[in-house]
């Protein structure tokens, strides 16, 4: 990373309420342009951060510079950004076209050159330019949606937050938005700073993804580096259904509990790596036959098994222990439940994580 | 919620509301200080207090009477109204029925309706129908106009009442008289406790239709007022203060009781 | 929301009767519409067949005229004085209410928290002393000579201020105090129907704090500010009693000339007109306000 003035810093960011910390110094640096994701389950303090990124809550120490100038007294409606809020906040007592031209008539933007950035930014945002007059509650939810990010967008911001706003969404409307807001994000070529408490919804839109954990961000990288390289139990519980095996050190083995096996360690193993936890994806493990073998191998049961789409996971239990396995369809296993099966996967594949 | 705003906005705001708060007890507190000046004649800074008036006042007969036929009407009311504004908040927040919306607004009408022209209205009715003005038909005339009030006070109860309860009773074996009692009014007690309180109060201290259909009998708002405007005694300002003294027992009171009900539940 | 019927339990016939009549909603609000019809229905209707009945008499013969109407618009009458009165003050009140209770109400729906409830239950608490004490309260507070207003600037200032009652001014006053906690709690209900994130958004989008009050916070608050306002107004046009205990003789208003008329001129007819003019306007008012309020909404339906 350049080392020329950063586009968006914090440095030792922190928000007290009370005796409760939520933000407790975070450090970060946001590029221009790009699209960074907080991901944290709730009550991290992403909300909280986001909040004084734009200027709805004061920090309680730390600063936030914009461009090298800082901006902690910047009041939110003088900072050029703009939130996307989680219910969305529609003025639901005006039109689609009052609500989008906001901005622009809070900042005394002439009402023809009003409508006229509102059409633009209804094309943009695919919709009929014939909503300009419709009530905002007659639109459906992803009509909705594209009205909230047509009027964020309206002033021409250098960073547009976003409170988690497709939480609250079916899973259908969901992906088909995830897809619009990467390309959205691609056309305007703004920053966008989002807060979600899904890695996968993260991994989809982001070009830098951060793992905040009680109010501090502990690891962050692009969705690939988190997701091969995750630095702690904690990150890679946000992977959803992942193998985590607790092991100690045996020479350059390890050793798990697990029939009291001895794995292969994976290359980056640390050197003064004592105990913690070896986590294994499920679509990197695999059913072993013979001839074909893996570097790690374990005997179970096959326990359960789980159609999902385009994938076909599979519960094995090993031990006391109970093993997911991930294949792709075209591959699925063709034994039966119950069969006795080996499991195994290649060291590489693995990942060690301290606690 | 308090943290968004300016510290400096806030002290304003509340600075402002003590002040009117202080500012609408003003009156009470004067009265008070009336019924204590010793002398007939009022004058501030008081020379000599006593309180003489108040044992006037408790030895003067008409002192019962006023406050007996009070009473009588504010049960009346209280009991009568929290017993249709009981039926008038089902009709109008627990059941989906085609009058519905029509039925809300008739409803409330009595309400925006300026009361003195009411207690004339009514004296015509009274009048036209030959019933002689006593202290029943003020007690009617209250409740024409409070019993919409203590329907709304109950309807916003039952706004938030889950009524997959009463199914449930259902669902389990109970008779529509066991969901009523068992379910039904149990969870709506506190609106009605409110419902009767406000009733309560709200005739006890009414002066409009008091004044025009009460005939004969004087309720205590009648009595002061007439003590005020014409032969002023400061045995009004002993009742008026008994009356203020009694209003804060009963409303800390109820207070009080509803939130160790509700701890209770809790 | 439904209203399960049950036809398991063993109901009584009138029960089973009634049921097979009509549905619960119906049924439950029989009763409270008795009431209405006999105490407010059937007295209005009364007073309206009576303005229409020649000046001064009783009973109706079918000799229906327009008389007490245009007598009251005829050259030399005084009618129109006390109308104005109440109309006008009525105005004024609803006007200065306005201006005080917005920041009360905002407070307590938005900033205050918890304290929101003590100073409810205080500023609730005059509204259960009846209106006569608490305007005759302010006759000792501000009357000449031995008032206590006067008699603390005597004290402390050596000042006189002098006779402060039976003027409009102090009617006013009087309405204001008399009438402020039906302004405040329903504006409180419209201010805490704002949702906070619409103000919120709209800081976000640029707009500065007196533009957050006017786009935002005044609309969403609406109807709170119109049925406070309308409640109000047309409770202050029936007051009686700021007028006689704190105006003395010097002002009328309309349920005063309605008595007057029914009492010392016996002229029921005349007083009814009077009556009509003034539950027409209100009606009018009234009807046109609840018509396009979301009652449910704003009473906290789910």
């Amino acid at each position: 990373m350049a080392e020329a003035e950063a586009f968006l810093r914090l440095t030792k960011l922190t928000k007290q309420f009370g005796k409760f910390t939520a933000v407790n110094g975070v450090d970060l640096d946001i590029r221009e342009g790009e699209f960074f994701t907080i991901v944290g389950p709730s009550g991290s303090g992403k909300t909280t951060l986001l909040r004084m990124l734009a200027g709805l809550e004061r920090p309680s120490a730390g600063d936030i510079l914009l461009r090298g100038q800082r901006i902690n007294d910047v009041p939110a409606n003088r900072r050029p950004t703009c939130m996307v809020f989680q219910s969305l906040a529609l003025f639901h007592h005006r039109t689609v076209g009052q609500n989008i031209e906001f901005s622009l008539k809070m900042r005394g933007v002439s009402r023809t050159e009003r409508k006229a950035r509102a059409m633009e930014l209804l094309d943009m945002l695919q919709l009929p330019t014939d909503y300009y007059g419709k009530n905002v509650t007659k639109c459906s939810g992803g009509e909705r949606q594209r009205v909230a990010l047509a009027r964020a967008l309206a002033s021409d911001p250098e960073i547009l937050f976003f409170d988690e706003p497709l939480s609250a969404i079916d899973y259908r409307l969901r992906k088909l938005l995830e897809v619009e807001l990467k390309d959205l994000h691609r056309a305007t070529g703004k920053t966008f700073m989002y807060i979600t408490h899904s890695l996968e919804e993260a991994m989809v839109m982001s070009d830098r993804i951060g793992i905040m954990r009680e109010g501090q961000i502990i690891q962050i990288g692009t969705p690939n580096d988190i997701y091969t390289r995750p630095q702690s139990r904690f990150v890679s519980q946000f992977m959803g259904e992942v193998n985590v095996l607790a092991v100690t050190a045996s020479g350059d083995k390890l050793e798990a509990p697990v029939h009291g096996a001895m794995l292969t360690s994976p290359p980056d193993r640390a050197s003064g790596f004592e105990q913690g936890h070896l986590v294994i994806r499920p679509e990197s493990v695999r059913f072993v036959s013979e001839g074909s073998g893996a570097e790690n191998q374990l005997t179970g049961i096959l326990y359960n098994e789980y159609a999902m789409g385009s994938r076909v996971q599979y519960h094995v239990r090993v031990g006391e222990e109970m093993f997911t396995v991930e294949k792709l369809r075209e591959q699925a296993y063709q034994g039966n439940l119950n069969d006795e099966v080996t499991i195994g996967w290649d060291a590489k594949d693995s990942v060690l994580v301290a606690e | 919620m308090n943290k968004d705003t300016k510290p400096w906005v806030r002290s304003l705001l509340l600075a402002w509301t003590i002040a009117i708060v202080v500012f609408m007890y003003i009156p009470m507190i004067s009265v008070f200080l009336a019924s204590i000046n010793a002398p007939r004649y009022f004058r501030f800074p008081i020379k000599k207090f006593g309180m003489n008036w108040y044992d006037d006042t408790f030895a003067a007969s008409v002192t019962g009477d006023i406050h007996l036929t009070s009473l009588y009407v504010a049960a009346v009311v209280a009991l009568v109204a929290t017993v249709l504004g009981f039926f008038g908040a089902l009709a109008f927040a627990r059941f989906n029925w085609r009058g519905r919306s029509i039925y809300q607004k008739i409803i409330l009408l009595p309400i925006f309706f300026p009361q003195a022209v009411l207690g004339l209205a009514l004296l015509q009715w009274y009048t036209f129908l030959g019933i002689i003005p006593s202290w029943e038909t003020a007690a009617f005339a209250h409740m024409v106009w409070i019993v919409p009030i203590v329907t709304l006070v109950i309807s916003i109860q039952v706004f938030s009442f889950d009524a997959s309860m009463e199914e449930a009773a259902y669902d389990l074996g109970a008779t529509r008289f066991q969901v009523l009692r068992e379910v039904t009014i149990p969870a709506l007690a506190p609106g009605l406790f409110s419902g009767a309180l406000f009733a309560f109060l709200l005739s006890w201290g009414n002066f409009p239709l008091s004044a025009f259909t009460s005939g004969a009998d004087s309720t205590v708002p009648e009595w002061l007022y007439s003590k005020m405007t014409v032969a002023y005694t400061p045995m009004a300002s002993a009742i008026g203060s008994l009356s203020v003294g009694g209003s804060l027992v009963i409303l800390f009171g109820a207070w009080f009781m509803l939130i160790f009900w509700r701890r209770r539940q809790a | 929301m439904s209203d399960a019927s049950h036809r398991l339990d063993e109901p009584s016939r009138l029960l089973a009767l009634l049921r097979s009549i009509a549905s619960p909603g119906v049924l439950n609000a029989v009763p409270p519409l008795l009431l209405f019809l006999t105490g407010f229905l059937g007295p209005l209707v009364l007073v309206g067949l009576t303005s229409f009945i020649p000046a001064r008499t009783f009973g109706f013969h079918g000799d229906w005229t327009l008389e007490n109407y245009s007598q009251l618009f005829a050259e030399g009458s005084s009618h129109y004085i006390p109308f104005l009165w109440s109309f006008g003050l009525a105005a004024a009140c609803v006007a200065f209410l306005l201006m005080i209770c917005y920041p009360i109400a905002y407070g307590m729906a938005k900033v205050f928290g918890k304290w929101a409830s003590p100073i409810t239950l205080l500023l609730v608490l005059p509204l259960f002393v009846s209106e006569n004490v608490r305007l005759f309260g302010w006759v000792i507070f501000l009357m000449k000579g031995g008032g206590i207003f006067a008699g603390i600037m005597k004290t402390l200032f050596g000042l006189d201020p002098g006779s402060m009652l039976y003027t409009p001014a102090v009617v006013l006053f009087g309405l204001c105090y008399v009438y402020l906690p039906f302004m405040l709690f329903p504006i409180v209900l419209g201010v805490s129907m704002i949702p906070k994130d619409l103000v919120e958004s709209a800081n976000d989008l640029g707009a500065s704090r007196f533009q957050m009050f006017r786009e935002i916070e005044v609309p969403l608050a609406m109807p709170g500010l119109l049925v406070g306002g309308l409640l109000t107004f047309i409770l202050a046009v029936g007051a009686i009693s700021e007028t006689t205990i704190l105006g003395g003789q010097n002002i009328s208003v309309v349920a005063l000339d309605i008595r007057h008329e029914f009492t010392y001129n016996q002229n029921w007819p005349g007083g009814s007109a009077i009556a009509m003019l003034v539950t027409v306007l209100t009606g009018v008012l009234v009807m046109t306000l609840l018509n396009r309020l979301n009652l449910d909404r704003l009473l906290g339906k789910r």
